[in-house]
């Protein structure tokens, strides 16, 4: 319970604050709502429908990317750092393709795909892949060899070195960059949502700003931050604690 | 008695990334390790003892000479023999229990044989009321005893020890020489322990092997006849006979040291 308030405290605070300014400087509306306008806005949206359509939508599409992109990512992940060849190789070629963000790939993507979910859940998965790929094949390295002498010397074959050794050995990395993926492909996902309009939050909140209904913007806007801070609290930090803390691998 | 490991005019190069440089670590070893007996090796630093152990375990390829291990060859590491390392490597996501069960794990063993047995090396090693600790939890001494009994309760028949106890304290390193000693009276397995420590050779050996300076050869074998019941720290550390043969293999190693010395000068 004091957890729980000590999660809300800030944010309570914060809307407080951004009332009384929006009171005491008269800001118009259409400029910024007060706190008050955007709950209108936010109910309204609801009531209609169009909200939850679109959180739905987009909700979609990023558990659609970050599923299947980590579990590729991981899977890349030890392909790569398991043979020193293909390392070699790649890894020059991985670090280009991840400075590049998804979203320079949207005019090539819509090229390919035209206008449509599939580009959009392609550009989000694209701004994933890479992070839990590149983490993954550093955490397998970073596993210390003296671990997978050990397994050897109990007998273990390859598939216990890669599900008892290198797997929970690399579990810090992996977990990290699968929070950094989901964070940068949350982001690409709202971006390409606006530029390809086929629906979801940023599509929302884009298409609300032709109509001036700033109140709505900032509703769609909440959402997105709210499901954001919602994701990590409930699934991305548990995943932490219960795995990289529990073993003494990080001490907070 | 049979000879348990053979090892042929072993000779064996690597190189050292850290260093750039080719090491020449081993040349022209041989040895004959008895059936049940617990062979000490000591030598000056960098003799390539622990690289000798790599080989016999199949972690590393000799380059020149062979081992053989009940007359077979050793090509890959198995878990007919079984290693505990200088650094404790056990799994830091294991709890104490998993950690002992692993190699029992992984050869298939039922579920509940597999735990009676850990049960029985959790009270042989003191480790009561940690099952469920992760590594962190445990200090150093408690941690390699989980890696010791981990490769025991795998049952290998040949033990590697690669100077387990180098990095505890004092006073526990003796009480775990004097367990180790205890453990090989009820379980009869060939134990290869290395050590730079001659007083921990002398205690735990039947028989001691002093290598000579890099690269590496065997310079003396000494048996060591002391009853292994008398084999405790507060009976041999006074004992005359002990210190015949501290003196003794100091005095080899002393020599090697002087020639290394010579050899880099």
């Amino acid at each position: 319970m004091i957890g729980f308030a000590r999660a809300v405290a800030p944010f309570a605070a914060f809307v407080t604050l951004w009332a009384i300014v929006v009171a005491v400087f008269h800001v118009p509306q259409d400029v910024m709502p007060s706190p008050n306008a955007v709950a209108v806005a936010f109910g309204d949206a609801i009531r209609k429908g169009v909200l939850t359509v679109y959180t739905g939508e987009t909700i979609r599409r990023i558990l659609l990317a970050a599923s299947s992109g980590a579990l590729i990512g991981v899977a890349a992940g030890f392909f790569v750092a398991l043979n020193d060849v293909v390392a070699d190789i790649a890894l020059p070629v991985i670090r280009f393709f991840q400075s590049l963000s998804g979203i320079a790939w949207l005019p090539l993507f819509i090229v390919w795909f035209g206008f449509s979910d599939k580009t959009i859940v392609v550009a989000v998965w694209y701004t994933l892949f890479f992070p839990v790929l590149f983490n993954t094949v550093v955490g397998v390295k970073t596993v210390p060899r003296v671990y997978r002498n050990a397994i050897l010397t109990l007998g273990g074959d390859w598939r216990r070195m890669v599900f008892d050794v290198l797997l929970p050995g690399a579990i810090p990395y992996i977990v990290g960059g699968i929070r950094i993926g989901a964070a940068f492909g949350w982001r690409v996902l709202i971006a390409a949502e606006i530029v390809i309009g086929a629906g979801g939050l940023g599509y929302f909140i884009f298409k609300a700003e032709a109509f001036h209904l700033t109140a709505r913007i900032v509703a769609g806007m909440l959402t997105i931050g709210t499901l954001w801070y919602l994701t990590d609290f409930f699934v991305l930090r548990p995943l932490e604690e219960a795995t990289i803390e529990r073993w003494g691998l990080v001490h907070r | 008695m049979p000879s348990k490991i053979t090892v042929e005019n072993v000779s064996h190069e690597y190189f050292n990334p850290n260093t750039w440089q080719r090491v020449h670590a081993l040349d022209g070893l041989s040895l004959e390790v008895a059936d049940g007996e617990f062979l000490c090796i000591v030598g000056p630093s960098g003799c390539g003892k622990s690289t000798f152990l790599y080989l016999v375990a199949g972690l590393a390829h000799a380059s020149s000479g062979r081992i053989l291990v009940d007359g077979k060859q050793v090509e890959r590491p198995g878990r007919d023999r079984g290693m505990v390392f200088q650094d404790f490597a056990i799994l830091p996501w294991r709890t104490v229990e998993r950690n002992i069960g692993h190699g029992l794990e992984i050869a298939g063993v039922a579920r509940k044989e597999r735990d009676t047995i850990v049960r029985r090396y959790i009270e042989l090693m003191g480790l009561s009321g940690f099952e469920n600790k992760y590594p962190y939890e445990l200090s150093g001494g408690m941690r390699q005893r989980v890696a010791v009994a981990r490769t025991l309760a795998a049952d290998p028949q040949v033990v590697l020890m690669d100077e387990p106890f180098a990095a505890l304290d004092a006073q526990t390193r003796n009480v775990m020489q004097e367990e180790l000693v205890r453990i090989g009276m009820h379980e009869r397995k060939t134990i290869l322990f290395v050590t730079h420590s001659v007083d921990e050779a002398v205690i735990l050996g039947d028989r001691v092997v002093v290598l000579t300076h890099r690269p590496g050869r065997v310079k003396a074998s000494i048996p060591i006849e002391i009853p292994r019941e008398q084999r405790r720290w507060d009976v041999l550390g006074a004992e005359e006979q002990f210190g015949r043969y501290r003196q003794d293999i100091l005095r080899l190693i002393r020599e090697e040291f002087d020639a290394q010395e010579r050899v880099t000068a």
